[in-house]
């Protein structure tokens, strides 16, 4: 098995193999991150397809002192930004669709998933931020490196991030707790 | 690792992303229809070396040349008449017979005289007031 670099350098040159072999590690984990941004299932697998078209073609301008993943990421979310835009929709108005394809793709659980509590409850660049750091373990380095943003900002919100979403939590404790004690 | 970093990251793994069988070929069919850029390739089409400076003096010709056509087309423009303040009345030369007053004698006899030749002055005046009017 080849590793990342030598699978890079070989799609540099042309191979798509090489290159389906180097996005297969990243697949899955960027239609998940795609399909809480998207309307649909099938639009979040027409930005991942978009996504890794984009990385193939402009593979030339990754920087080896980033991580693929990072690149990859800085990719998807350009083009859910363009899905977003073109559909004019914000994450929480996802939240209450009944065609949600996150909530589709979530099994049921006895409590609510914290991502869609966190798709509620936090602005788009807060919520990936979070994203990046708790769902794909991102160092904070490279969540700012994705986001465009400093250091300091990603500290900031993801601390931000974190309090809403324990706020929202515990609020939703209490009414539910009100709620079955009548 | 706290409560919530891992309730969220158990959360997201709870998230179903499968890719389909039909995905994936569609990713790998779009792929292969595609050649990745090089980083020395040139991006669109290779200008001359003299293209911008050529470039700048047909706009600065073609300047010109508008600024020359609009002027010549441009109608002559009407000559400007200054408007012309009311000519001043000929008013007949007023000659004034006012003395200049040369104290030479003791102070009231000076007011005196000053008196008799401002009425003297005052009445002129009307009279040629009179002839004016």
């Amino acid at each position: 098995m080849r590793s990342e670099a030598a699978l890079i350098e070989a799609a540099k040159k042309g191979s798509a193999e090489a290159f389906t072999d180097l996005a297969g590690a990243y697949r899955e984990r960027l239609l998940r991150f795609l399909l809480t941004r998207s309307m649909s299932y099938a639009d979040a697998e027409d930005a991942l397809q978009d996504t890794l078209i984009n990385a193939y073609r402009y593979l030339h301008s990754y920087d080896s002192r980033w991580r693929f993943s990072t690149w990859l990421y800085r990719i998807a979310i350009n083009n859910a930004s363009r899905l977003r835009s073109s559909a004019t929709i914000e994450l929480g108005d996802l939240s209450d669709a009944e065609d949600d394809p996150l909530q589709h793709c979530i099994a049921a659980a006895d409590r609510e998933n914290l991502w869609l509590a966190a798709r509620r409850l936090l602005r788009n660049e807060v919520y990936t931020a979070m994203w990046l750091r708790y769902a794909e373990d991102m160092s904070v380095k490279d969540i700012a490196a994705v986001l465009e943003r400093s250091v300091s900002w990603t500290k900031v919100n993801l601390l931000r991030g974190r309090k809403t979403l324990e706020q929202g939590m515990k609020k939703d404790r209490t009414e539910n707790e009100s709620k079955a004690y009548g | 690792m706290d409560k919530l970093a891992k309730q969220l990251r158990e959360d997201a793994g709870k998230i179903d992303a499968t890719i389909s069988a039909e995905l994936d070929e569609r990713i790998r069919a779009s792929l292969q229809g595609i050649t990745p850029e090089s980083a020395n390739e040139p991006r669109g089409s290779v200008r001359p070396a003299l293209f911008w400076w050529a470039s700048s003096l047909t706009g600065a010709a073609v300047a010109i040349a508008i600024i020359a056509v609009i002027n010549l087309q441009a109608p002559e423009p009407a000559p400007v008449v200054p408007q012309t303040a009311q000519a001043p009345l000929n008013l007949p030369k007023i000659e004034w017979h006012a003395r200049t007053a040369v104290l030479t004698s003791p102070l009231e006899q000076e007011i005196d005289d000053l008196q008799a030749d401002l009425k003297k002055a005052e009445q002129a005046v009307r009279q040629d007031i009179d002839k004016l009017f």
